[in-house]
């Protein structure tokens, strides 16, 4: 039998809207992944180290505070410095176009905006393991 | 009455026959585009209202509605609402640092905006420092970044607090301090607390299950909000401490109603509190105003607000037996967002002169209008401009204005007022029958009725039930587009470094004192506003002040470990 995909969602940095992760995080289990929601106030440093810990596949961030290129970035160093770069980093939120372009180039394997259905989330994490 | 009954059985013939000859030959060829017309509340609207459904909701003109001004309140607080003077205008607006930001305010000030609303960043709204780790790239990002008096002062420069009709901030997990920047900008500006008015959003219960700034546990920060009332009820009683939130809660998930029983749950807290301390209910109850919220159905925004007035009345006058009318005549504020989309930003502009249209005929008395580019993030300065003249057009052209409650006497409207009250009601009852708002956020019932109303409308949006136009129906455009507005990201230096020469140049003795101050009264049971005041005055920071607190309350972790399968 397959193994089941896992998924780490996450809120970093004081952002307190969680719903959007929330919503996501039930759509990954309804499609059956195992999926571990971090909670709020997260430094980059605990997601990718819960990350390492609990073996998961894919790291989803959800962020609505105007942050991301401080923390995306950092993630992204943080998974290459614990040699987790296998993990994939995908992210959802508000996130001006111009700087979705930016941190794809740098490794954020896709960036989903407001008004995403969750299918395309879902049908993307299969896409990007199935893959492998 | 005898004669009122037997046109109501001539209504119900009549009605039949019209069913029978007109509507079923038409919908024979002609059907309707759905079977069932629900709302996001899950009220099923009806086809069409006439005088037998307020038969059915047992409707009394004299009972739910009276006239404008007086008990229950359901026309509108006043006797003359916009008549006399248009709902107060506000922007929230706030980004950056505090230099960046007053050239803004002037700017609003300029186009005629009765109220600022600071938009503080997430570091200042959960009480740290710019210069605290926690903060780093989050200074001045969804806010302007306030560490002491120095920014609060630079932000309003040439923005007198008396030449507005009011001043806001949210400060819902330090209301103390951000009263305290208030009075003591006000000082600074050489006026006295009579002179201005102060509002908060003050209400840190909703901030646990829909916001997420909270700092300290649950119960001392029940004390934190309602030491702000108490406060004000003694030395400002013209002053808004504390504004009761249905819109995080609705917009987190759980739908108007239930985010308004919530709302109303959460204020009954906060006033068992306070009469616990000595308080009479006509002394607070007045202090309180909400802020309310339906934004998916225009004729149910107008429902709701005259029920929510409706509602509060009766639990304020019935179950805290208020005498003061005052008391029972709630003032709502509102927000007209929620709708907008990301592709084709500009339509945004009619959804939210919508929803400011709604508010208005609900009977608003405090609103603001999102941007219609805020779903890029920080609004520029243009849209920021739109969403103040919407709100201006609509108080003086077309005649909206010119008489009170418009919409009253709708067969539709009273209908759905009387049974979106009666639910709010039995909602409220609900949750103080699980032993009120602590309670139930601690047993999981708000965030389960959240987490079901959000996921509920994510499938309705993935199905095409919800639509967005130009999202999921009529799509003509595949790329979100560019352009947001940006934050400077040497601000974060700036800030920091700002925060280092405000503590050079104060008496550290002084602030030592002050903070020594607030330490004893929180461990006490003193008002918290009183010792937050000095250590403000002394240019004490944000970040210390809320250290010396965390220090003596603790903080607060969020114990619910979230499954995701629920």
């Amino acid at each position: 039998m397959k193994r089941k995909i896992r998924v780490l969602i996450g809120k970093v940095g004081l952002d307190g809207h969680e719903v959007g992760a929330r919503v996501v995080a039930k759509a990954l289990a309804d499609a059956g992944m195992e999926v571990i929601y971090t909670g709020l106030r997260q430094t980059p440093e605990m997601i990718v180290r819960t990350a390492i810990e609990e073996g998961v596949d894919v790291i989803g961030i959800s962020i609505l505070s105007n942050s991301h290129m401080s923390f995306f970035p950092e993630i992204l160093r943080l998974l290459k410095h614990y040699k987790a770069e296998d993990v994939h980093f995908i992210a959802g939120g508000i996130i001006p176009a111009e700087d979705i372009i930016d941190l794809k180039e740098m490794g954020v394997k896709e960036i989903f905006p407001p008004e995403t259905p969750t299918s395309e989330i879902v049908s993307f994490v299969r896409r990007l393991l199935d893959l492998d | 009455m005898k004669e009122d009954k037997e046109e109501l059985k001539e209504l119900e013939e009549l009605k039949k026959a019209w069913e029978e000859e007109c509507l079923n030959p038409f919908l024979n060829h002609r059907p309707e585009r759905k079977e069932k017309f629900v709302t996001d509340i899950g009220l099923e609207v009806e086809r069409v209202y006439t005088p037998l459904h307020l038969q059915q909701v047992h409707f009394d003109y004299k009972e739910d509605l009276g006239f404008p001004g007086q008990y229950p309140y359901t026309r509108g607080i006043t006797p003359t609402m916009y008549r006399t003077e248009p709902w107060i205008i506000r922007a929230y607006s706030g980004f950056g640092e505090p230099y960046a930001c007053n050239e803004r305010y002037k700017k609003l000030v300029d186009c005629g905006v009765d109220e600022i609303v600071m938009a503080a960043d997430l570091p200042t709204q959960v009480g740290y420092d710019s210069d605290h780790i926690m903060a780093r790239g989050e200074v001045g990002k969804v806010g302007v970044a306030i560490d002491t008096l120095r920014d609060m002062e630079i932000l309003f420069e040439g923005v007198p607090l008396n030449r507005l009709k009011r001043v806001s901030m949210l400060g819902n997990s330090f209301g103390p301090v951000a009263l305290s920047l208030f009075i003591a900008l006000g000082e600074k500006q050489g006026l006295k607390p009579s002179d201005f008015v102060v509002d908060l959003q003050n209400d840190i219960l909703k901030e646990y299950v829909a916001r997420g700034t909270y700092i300290f546990p649950i119960r001392p920060s029940v004390r934190v909000t309602t030491d702000v009332v108490g406060y004000c009820a003694k030395h400002a009683r013209h002053w808004y401490p504390s504004t009761l939130c249905c819109n995080h809660i609705n917009a987190a998930g759980a739908g108007s109603t239930k985010a308004a029983a919530f709302a109303l749950a959460n204020g009954t807290c906060y006033i068992h509190h306070l009469l616990g301390q000595g308080y009479t209910i006509d002394e607070i109850a007045p202090l309180f105003s909400m802020f309310v919220d339906e934004r998916s159905d225009f004729f149910l925004a107008i429902c709701h607000f005259r029920a929510v007035r409706r509602v509060w009345a009766k639990i304020i006058k019935e179950n805290f037996k208020a005498q003061d009318p005052r008391s029972m005549a709630l003032k709502i504020t509102a927000y007209s967002h929620g709708g907008e989309t990301l592709l084709e930003p500009v339509n945004n502009i009619a959804r939210i002169t919508l929803a400011a249209l709604a508010y208005v005929l609900g009977g608003v008395q405090f609103l603001y209008n999102a941007s219609y580019d805020e779903v890029l993030g920080t609004p520029s300065e243009e849209a920021a401009k739109i969403s103040v003249r919407i709100q201006q057009i609509l108080a003086h052209e077309f005649g909206i204005t010119h008489t009170v409650d418009p919409l009253g006497g709708s067969y539709f409207i009273e209908t759905v007022t009387s049974q979106i009250e009666k639910e709010i009601l039995r909602e409220y009852e609900k949750v103080e029958a699980l032993g009120g708002a602590i309670s139930a956020i601690e047993k999981g019932y708000y965030i389960a009725a959240i987490m079901d109303g959000a996921n509920r409308r994510q499938r309705e949006f993935d199905k095409g039930e919800r639509i967005a136009v130009g999202v999921n129906k009529f799509r003509t455009e595949s790329k979100i587009p560019f352009g947001a507005f940006r934050i400077d990201p040497a601000i974060e230096q700036k800030q920091v470094e700002r925060l280092k020469q405000v503590k050079k140049e104060r008496n550290e003795k002084t602030v030592k004192e002050a903070l020594e101050y607030v330490r004893e009264v929180a461990k006490g049971e003193g008002n918290l506003v009183i010792p937050c005041l000095e250590a403000v005055r002394a240019y004490g920071t944000v970040g210390e002040i809320c250290d010396v607190l965390r220090g003596v309350f603790g903080e607060y972790q969020a114990k619910e470990y979230y499954d995701a399968k629920r």
